[in-house]
């Protein structure tokens, strides 16, 4: 304040605010240029080596020895039984046999290349994760042409003066606006935040020029409306809740965030023969489409859907009933050896849920499970569990409900506590019956508290992947599947389709999402105030 | 809750319903410990839940497991497990604690939005953050490593953790808190000597759920995890009934000797369960 009280204070402080807006327009603008840079960096890196190897191996095809940067490379046959040994297939380069003793370990690489460009045409891509080499097969005459070759030079470095350049001049440009006034100001700050277009355009095209310009924009607009001065106050006035939460939301933004950005990226992609390509929403399509399939096929999205939620209210009822009702009991002063109850009751929830699964998988067993085993004792037919999506479904409903009532009793129990005793005791004096009293006490107490368990439940149970995947194993035929293994399936077990499995992850995201928020506004308008 | 004794029918009623439900929790457990002591790997057809014969072999088989380099499996897978979960759980707690109040106490902007995104992270499938933390760790040379694994349990710990402890915090009053600040302690104060011991019960639910998370994971484990010398106990039974060898005496054995720790920890805490749990997820 005493620094504002003379002319050159009031300019001294305008100007450094005017710097603040201006950090932190410009780190936003610096995101986008320097990932506009990597990703231009690295497409024309690909492009040039690529065009490179494909070159040397189009040299090969036309019988000529390419010049420079050659790791390995030739005509490769195509693969003949060899002589010896009838089982094996062998193919040569250049006249000389690939592998054997003493062979380059080049050979390897080059009778793999032969094989798959037989199969899939022409092709080139990096041979190692540095991208320093390059492999690049075209069929020829005579065989496959395949180069492996080296690239001169890595990708090019970050151009760090100029980039240091134009945040400087932003700087001056935004300070020297904020010393001739509010408006210039404003001026002065899209200019100078927007200075980082310029390079951006360049490596990013139209799209990342214009996302700068909106952010510089949006910063000043900011600005002048005085929130990011509201916006550093606050993070003054509060910075010891923001300290406190930053060990937290950093480990969250590092951990989380970009995995769960990166996943959520590629559901828009294909992935093949690790290759990705750009498809837009076509997964998405795909999978609310059904995927032209009909709609009694397990691997339609709307038959796993219904199985899904089938599986999520059968769950959550059965666990709020019993859990419910053994904490009713339990809390009852006449009943002896309550505590033993209590610790036996919960012992389900105290063994890890794989090995529950894995036990309650061999108890559905239709040759030697005890359930069966039951069944004959008492003269039964004995049922194949897990060969009818009803029977199988039953399993899993049956291993879930028994590891996750007690989980649901422990809430119900704490809830009950707190119940004020003399309620009930009033009550009974007044004459109502038990009944009256748990419909006219004991529920009220108990629906509103007992939400959010049955919310977290319900999406622990709506993902449960361990239960499903180890207990009936989807089967019949992925039938009894719900959306997150039907998902993993699709990664993992069918071909590698990540895109499409992102694409469900999302989609499955979503509906809890939507869900949640659908479900705590009903809830906070039913609990008392 | 009533002090009246109800009619004799209904009491002998309860008692069988409790009884039932008693034999329905034991008997899984009662078959796999049958399983464990008697000889052979297939599950008898028999329904009876005792022994006909018992023997330790078994056991004894799991003990004497040894890896390429001659060097004990179980010791090994149970060292890792050990470690995996010990520190997933320290890193939960130890970054969480002080976001988790500063949600509870502070009203800050940001607040709720932070609160919506602790919770919103929690209904990403886990199996699916997979793909991308896999390509991921494999860039920074991470995969096939214990502290790879710490890191991915972590994306899951640390916002239940948030969550948990933030409803504990609720649920304790204010009013000693206050009292300290007038008496002059700084907020830092406030929080180690009189928030923190306040909430021991809140952190040793919070800590037991976190750890048994850890230690009951088996999918990522065994999709991450390449090198028999890093795996973990999970990773080791579920080979024991893989779809070509279903070796259920193995099996079972190994459930006993990895549940064990996991049910004395439980049961060691679980006088906590019910204030430190229901706070959490009743308030929250």
């Amino acid at each position: 304040m005493s620094a504002a009280a003379t002319p050159g204070g009031a300019a001294r402080a305008a100007r450094r605010s005017a710097l603040g807006a201006y950090a932190v327009t410009a780190a936003l603008a610096l995101a986008i240029a320097l990932g506009s840079f990597v990703l231009h960096r690295n497409r024309s890196y690909r492009e040039r080596e690529h065009a490179r190897a494909r070159a040397a191996a189009e040299a090969i095809a036309r019988g000529e020895r390419p010049a420079a940067h050659l790791v390995a490379g030739g005509l490769v046959s195509a693969a003949q039984p060899s002589a010896r040994y009838p089982f094996l297939r062998r193919r040569l380069v250049d006249g000389r046999p690939l592998g054997g003793p003493g062979a380059p370990p080049g050979d390897k690489i080059l009778y793999d290349a032969a094989q798959r460009a037989e199969r899939e045409g022409a092709q080139v891509r990096f041979a190692d994760p540095d991208g320093a080499l390059v492999l690049a097969a075209r069929p020829a005459e005579g065989g496959v042409a395949v180069a492996l070759v080296e690239a001169p030079g890595g990708p090019a470095g970050l151009p760090v003066g100029l980039l240091a350049g134009l945040l400087l001049l932003g700087a001056l440009v935004a300070a020297g606006g904020a010393a001739a006034g509010p408006a210039p100001r404003a001026l002065g700050l899209a200019i100078g935040g927007g200075a980082l277009a310029a390079p951006s355009a360049l490596w990013g095209g139209p799209a990342a020029a214009a996302l700068v310009a909106a952010v510089a924009l949006a910063g000043a607009a900011a600005d002048r409306l005085g929130l990011l001065a509201r916006a550093g106050a606050e993070l003054r006035r509060q910075r010891i809740a923001y300290g406190f939460l930053a060990p937290a939301g950093l480990a969250m933004l590092v951990l989380v965030a970009v995995p769960l950005v990166v996943g959520l990226a590629l559901g828009f992609y294909n992935h093949r023969h690790g290759t990705w390509t750009f498809v837009g929403l076509d997964n998405f399509v795909h999978i609310l489409s059904g995927g032209g399939r009909a709609l009694s096929d397990p691997l339609n999205f709307y038959f796993t859907l219904g199985v899904t939620v089938l599986w999520t209210a059968a769950n959550v009822l059965l666990h709020l009933a019993i859990g419910v009702a053994l904490a009713l009991v339990l809390r009852q002063s006449w009943l002896g050896g309550r505590g033993v109850y209590r610790v036996l009751f919960i012992l389900p929830w105290a063994i890890p849920n794989y090995i529950t699964a894995l036990i309650w998988n061999g108890m559905f067993q239709s040759e030697y499970g005890a359930v069966n085993g039951i069944l004959s004792a008492l003269g039964l037919d004995r049922v194949s569990w897990f060969s009818e999506l009803a029977t199988a479904f039953t399993a899993n409903v049956c291993a879930n409900t028994w590891l996750g009532f007690p989980f649901m009793m422990v809430v119900a129990l704490g809830v009950l506590e707190s119940i004020p005793r003399d309620m009930h005791e009033a009550a009974e004096v007044d004459g109502a019956s038990a009944w009256q009293r748990f419909v006219h006490i004991t529920l009220p107490h108990l629906r509103p508290a007992l939400a959010p368990a049955v919310a977290l439940g319900a999406i622990w149970t709506f993902n449960m992947f361990n239960v499903i995947y180890l207990v009936s194993g989807g089967a019949p035929g992925g039938a009894s599947d719900i959306l997150v293994t039907e998902a993993y399936r699709w990664a993992f077990e069918r071909g590698e389709r990540y895109g499409l499995a992102a694409a469900y992850a999302t989609i499955i995201f979503l509906i809890l999402l939507v869900w949640t928020v659908l479900g705590t506004r009903v809830t906070r308008r039913e609990a008392p105030p | 809750m009533s002090r009246a004794r109800p009619p004799l029918a209904l009491r002998a009623l309860t008692y069988a319903g409790l009884s039932a439900v008693c034999a329905a929790v034991l008997y899984p457990v009662l078959l796999v410990i049958k399983k464990a002591f008697e000889p052979g790997h297939s599950f008898a057809l028999s329904p009876s839940p005792v022994p006909e014969e018992v023997t330790l072999e078994h056991f004894r088989a799991l003990w004497s497991a040894t890896g390429a380099g001659g060097e004990p499996l179980l010791a090994r897978f149970a060292l890792n497990s050990a470690l995996v979960a010990l520190a997933t759980t320290a890193l939960g707690l130890v970054l969480s604690t002080t976001a988790a109040y500063a949600l509870s106490r502070f009203r800050f902007a940001g607040r709720r939005a932070s609160l919506t995104a602790f919770l919103a992270v929690q209904m990403f499938p886990a199996t699916l953050l997979l793909m991308p933390l896999y390509v991921l760790l494999d860039r920074l040379g991470l995969l096939s490593s214990l502290v790879g694994l710490v890191l991915v349990y972590a994306t899951t710990a640390i916002p239940f953790c948030v969550w948990t402890l933030k409803g504990y915090f609720d649920s304790l009053p204010r009013e000693l808190e206050e009292a300290a600040r007038i008496d002059g302690a700084s907020a830092w104060g406030v929080f180690f000597r009189v928030v923190l011991p306040l909430a021991r019960p809140g952190l040793a639910v919070t800590a037991l759920f976190s750890f048994m998370t850890a230690w009951n994971e088996f999918i990522l484990a065994s999709t991450f995890l390449t090198e028999e010398s890093s795996y973990t106990l999970p990773v080791l039974l579920k080979s024991a009934v893989g779809e070509y060898s279903a070796q259920w005496g193995l099996f079972a054995a190994g459930a006993i000797v990895t549940s064990v720790p996991v049910m004395a920890l439980f049961y060691l805490l679980q006088r906590y369960l019910v204030g430190g749990l229901t706070a959490g997820s009743v308030k929250g």
